[in-house]
């Protein structure tokens, strides 16, 4: 019977999260939040919710959906979709203030064309270092082989 | 015992033949396979793995096989092939091992600037990753297709595999052909390209490498690749594992293994196992389609991308680069190379770019692999 009472006294608790659960781009809303900022193509909002509160019904929101993950950041938790959701991301904050602020930001090129460049030009870098390893190296060792080569020359003069 | 009895007999044995459970799309599959198989042996396109992977796409599409599924719970030949080589992402990097210790990275030590062409021509993996995406591919399927244009097959395999393993199959086949086909879908982009004067363009002799700089050159590499970009560590720690069992002198007897006899048994095993994955039911879609006509354009953009970085390293620097190397910072080593040197001798005879040209060809094995990790390292 204590475990029936327990679950229901859950459910009640869980209700006003889950129930009435708005959409921006299908990506579910909380309710009860307020301080709406909304365009068509971000949401932001706060919640007197704590961050864990919203992440673990984010979680439960979107557990059905694959190519959801969740990244967990200094400052906040950033759950990002690599799949064909309208939106992109879900940012929660982890303000020490009472009140959690979410974004949620509409799927855009910008990112995707923005994050392609980035990493193109970090295969520069990455090749960019190497090179600069290897010259640094190749020198270093050219000399002492030299240097070696030079004292056994003296030796056999 | 009765006409029923026998013929109810006689309709449960047929039950067990493959005739009985035959489907028409399965014809199509054999069309494919015994096509790679032709491929292979009659025009000696990559007939190493080539070979193998039209063999396992033949077999593994007759009707009721006990390889690709599972037995009582337990998994069937190829299923343990597959899951225990590829599902497991261990044969790209044992792939990766001997081709480390089969590999001479003297002439890019001893021209390390070449190692930015092998950035510049992942230009079109980049490009690629968009158009993917435009068609209606995920971005973890895109990532997986446009890599193909890095132009090296255990990377390929390895980033599908970690990516969007439902198009291992297209994805491995598409690499192979299209690094088979270097030679016919190379030199019209390189004329095009370049004009009659940078193709003259005469480079100096390679400076001689000493035993020490090849020994240092593997702990560099991977130290600063797994500083970078730690992702992919499994492919460039191997890699560089091999080479340093090469360079080091004293282990001959690994470094034989390596570039040998488990060079050869993993490649057998990926051939089939790769083979394997491309059954009717999971493969006949609109996907491998547009998958191999987007590898073509994103090789031809790769090659595209290391002349054009030739070109740009040309305004600065005082002795030229000639650009025709540009198309070997595709990986396909040593192919995209040897095609760098017939070009470059079409021009001039006496002019011989193939020592140039490993140096690009390397770093594009290497810049595949950096582009590769930064795939995994944006969706893990």
């Amino acid at each position: 019977m204590k475990r029936y009472l327990s679950a229901f006294i859950v459910l009640l608790l869980a209700f006003p999260v889950c129930s009435g659960a708005e959409e921006f781009l299908e990506a579910p809303v909380i309710s009860g939040v307020h301080g709406f900022v909304k365009t068509d193509s971000r949401l932001e909002m706060k919640t007197q919710l704590s961050h864990d509160e919203v992440v673990s019904f984010y979680r439960r929101a979107l557990k059905d959906f694959e190519n959801i993950k969740f990244r967990d950041w200094k400052d906040a938790t950033y759950i990002e979709d690599d799949g064909k959701m309208p939106w992109h991301s879900i940012t929660i904050s982890k303000g020490e203030g009472q009140e959690t602020s979410i974004i949620i930001v509409k799927d855009n090129w910008t990112w995707i064309i923005g994050t392609l460049i980035l990493r193109y030009i970090g295969v520069f870098m990455v090749l960019m270092v190497l090179f600069l390893g290897m010259s640094i190296s190749g020198r270093v060792i050219s000399g002492f082989v030299k240097r070696i080569e030079g004292r056994k020359e003296t030796v056999t003069v | 015992m009765t006409i029923d009895e026998i013929l109810d007999m006689l309709y449960g044995t047929l039950h067990t033949t493959g005739i009985f459970n035959f489907q028409w799309n399965v014809i199509i599959m054999w069309g494919i396979g015994c096509l790679f198989i032709y491929l292979a042996i009659a025009k000696k396109f990559e007939p190493l793995l080539l070979l193998p992977i039209g063999f396992g796409i033949f077999i593994v599409n007759f009707p009721l096989v006990p390889l690709m599924g599972f037995s009582h719970g337990h998994p069937q030949l190829l299923q343990v092939f597959y899951r225990y080589g590829l599902q497991w992402e261990v044969i790209p990097c044992i792939i990766f091992l001997g081709l480390g210790a089969m590999t001479d990275f003297g002439p890019l030590i001893a021209n390390p600037k070449t190692l930015l062409i092998g950035a510049g021509a992942q230009l079109g993996v980049f490009i690629t990753f968009t158009g993917t995406v435009l068609v209606g591919f995920t971005l973890k399927e895109a990532a997986s297709v446009s890599i193909i244009g890095g132009a090296d097959g255990p990377t390929t395999i390895y980033l599908t595999q970690h990516l969007a393993p439902q198009l291992l199959g297209a994805n491995a086949l598409a690499a192979y052909s299209y690094m088979a086909l270097v030679p016919l879908i190379q030199p019209p982009i390189m004329r095009l390209m370049t004009n009659a004067k940078e193709r003259k363009i005469r480079m100096r002799q390679l400076r001689p490498v000493s035993k020490q700089e090849k020994i240092l050159f593997p702990l560099v590499t991977v130290g600063i690749i797994a500083l970078l970009v730690p992702s992919v560590i499994p492919l460039m720690g191997m890699f560089m594992l091999g080479n340093l069992m090469k360079e080091s002198g004293v282990v001959a007897r690994l470094t034989d293994s390596a570039q040998g006899s488990l060079m050869n048994i993993v490649t057998i095993f990926l051939g089939i196992s790769v083979g394997a994955t491309m059954q009717a039911d999971k493969f006949l879609s609109w996907k491998p389609l547009f998958i191999f006509s987007l590898g073509l354009v994103d090789f031809a953009v790769c090659t595209i991308g290391g002349i054009v970085t030739v070109k740009i390293m040309n305004l600065f620097l005082k002795e030229k680069i000639n650009p025709l190397i540009g198309s070997a910072g595709v990986s396909a080593v040593p192919m995209a190379a040897r095609v760098s040197q017939v070009e470059g001798l079409k021009y001039d005879r006496t002019n011989h770019l193939l020592m140039h040209a490993v140096g690009p060809n390397l770093a594009g094995v290497i810049g595949s692999a950096a582009a590769a990790g930064m795939f995994i390292a944006m969706f893990d």
